[in-house]
């Protein structure tokens, strides 16, 4: 292959990488916040079962902790308030946080989807959220 | 392979064996790397990612281009502090009293270019200008270049980090103000600077035989400015 046509091939690898990163970045966004939706709308309903297949494997898992229960037996304890409409989504690689009208939502991508390691979350000056459930 | 392959090996050999030691040493660096980030997401309980999601990732885009920068800000310094900075004794100065750019005569430009001189060497415009600089331009282009990089993928990777700790993430303005950008950049320039200081003076009273960054090994301490 000649100098050319490999500066070629270089700068195609590059623009495909680079198009691909950019193209993902918004389909993450809409994923995470359609996963913060679906949350939301289970925590209205009062849907334990839905509200806890839309949570992280060790969030979950903390939540039968500390119910000592089944997480769909323990989640309502929680006291989740229906946070409202998203008004913004940050995603940086794998992890987003969502804000809602009342509440802000921490989420991680696993293999089957967006899944929140976080919800009921209150901002502390210069310190994480406090929130109502997380993982370990 | 042919007497032209074996003379196109011979005659690049310094940076075909360095090209391809990079490349193996990025290699192991992206599975140790994707190896470590793995480890800190299992401790955090977040599902692990494939090597091409590691090597798509801002993570592994600022451990690269943090290092790379610094290099290429090294050999920009470096470039460009010779030409007025002197080290009696050293093969990497000049001598003593040769301290500046130079006369276009010493330096074979315009006028005093010869028929195998570069052809921008012997234009008198400002080619001559550009081509004249050329290698401080390109290393530090390219320091900024990868350090702007550096800000960028260190800003995405370090909110991504600060997401998984539950807090905000802050803005790139923000980031390149704060404590990360400035703790990767600066322990980075420190063992840079560090090098090419002790490279300096050590060349001084040390000498490697057969290398063209050493004095020949005869040749006494105080002699500048000559190299195998």
């Amino acid at each position: 292959m000649s100098g050319s046509g490999r500066g070629l091939l270089l700068w195609a690898f590059l623009l495909a990488v680079s198009t691909v990163a950019c193209g993902t970045a918004d389909e993450r966004r809409d994923a995470a916040d359609a996963a913060t939706t679906r949350f939301e709308a289970a925590v209205r309903d009062g849907d334990a079962v839905a509200m806890c297949r839309a949570l992280a494997p060790g969030t979950r898992t903390e939540v039968e902790l500390s119910g000592e229960a089944t997480c769909a037996e323990s989640v309502l304890g929680e006291e989740l308030p229906y946070a409202g409409a998203v008004r913004t989504v940050d995603v940086f690689g794998r992890q987003a946080r969502v804000v809602l009208q009342h509440d802000t939502v921490f989420l991680s991508q696993f293999p089957e989807g967006w899944k929140v390691v976080a919800a009921g979350c209150r901002p502390q000056h210069a310190q994480p959220y406090r929130c109502t459930v997380k993982g370990s | 392979m042919t007497a032209k392959r074996r003379r196109f090996v011979r005659d690049n050999g310094l940076t075909l064996a360095f090209g391809m030691a990079f490349l193996l040493a990025l290699t192991g660096q992206a599975f140790a790397g994707h190896a470590e980030f793995n480890n800190e997401l299992a401790a955090d309980g977040l599902a692990p990612i494939g090597l091409a999601a590691y090597l798509a990732s801002s993570e592994f885009a600022v451990d690269v281009t943090e290092n790379w920068q610094s290099e290429y800000l090294q050999f920009f310094l470096f470039i460009l502090g010779t030409v007025w900075l002197l080290q009696r004794g050293s093969p990497e100065s000049k001598e003593i009293d040769e301290a500046g750019p130079e006369s276009d005569k010493e330096q074979r430009v315009g006028q005093y270019a010869r028929a195998d001189s570069p052809h921008w060497a012997r234009t008198r415009d400002w080619r001559q200008t550009v081509y004249s600089r050329s290698l401080g331009l390109l290393m530090g282009g390219l320091f900024l270049l990868s350090w702007f990089a550096q800000a960028v993928a260190g800003s995405a990777a370090y909110n991504e980090q600060r997401l998984r700790q539950l807090q905000r993430p802050m803005g790139w303005g923000e980031y390149v103000l704060g404590a990360d950008f400035w703790s990767r950049s600066l322990q980075n320039w420190q063992s840079e600077l560090l090098a090419v200081a002790s490279m300096a003076i050590f060349s001084v009273y040390l000498r490697q035989r057969g290398s063209p960054e050493s004095k020949p090994v005869g040749t006494p301490h105080g002699a500048t400015g000559v190299e195998s």
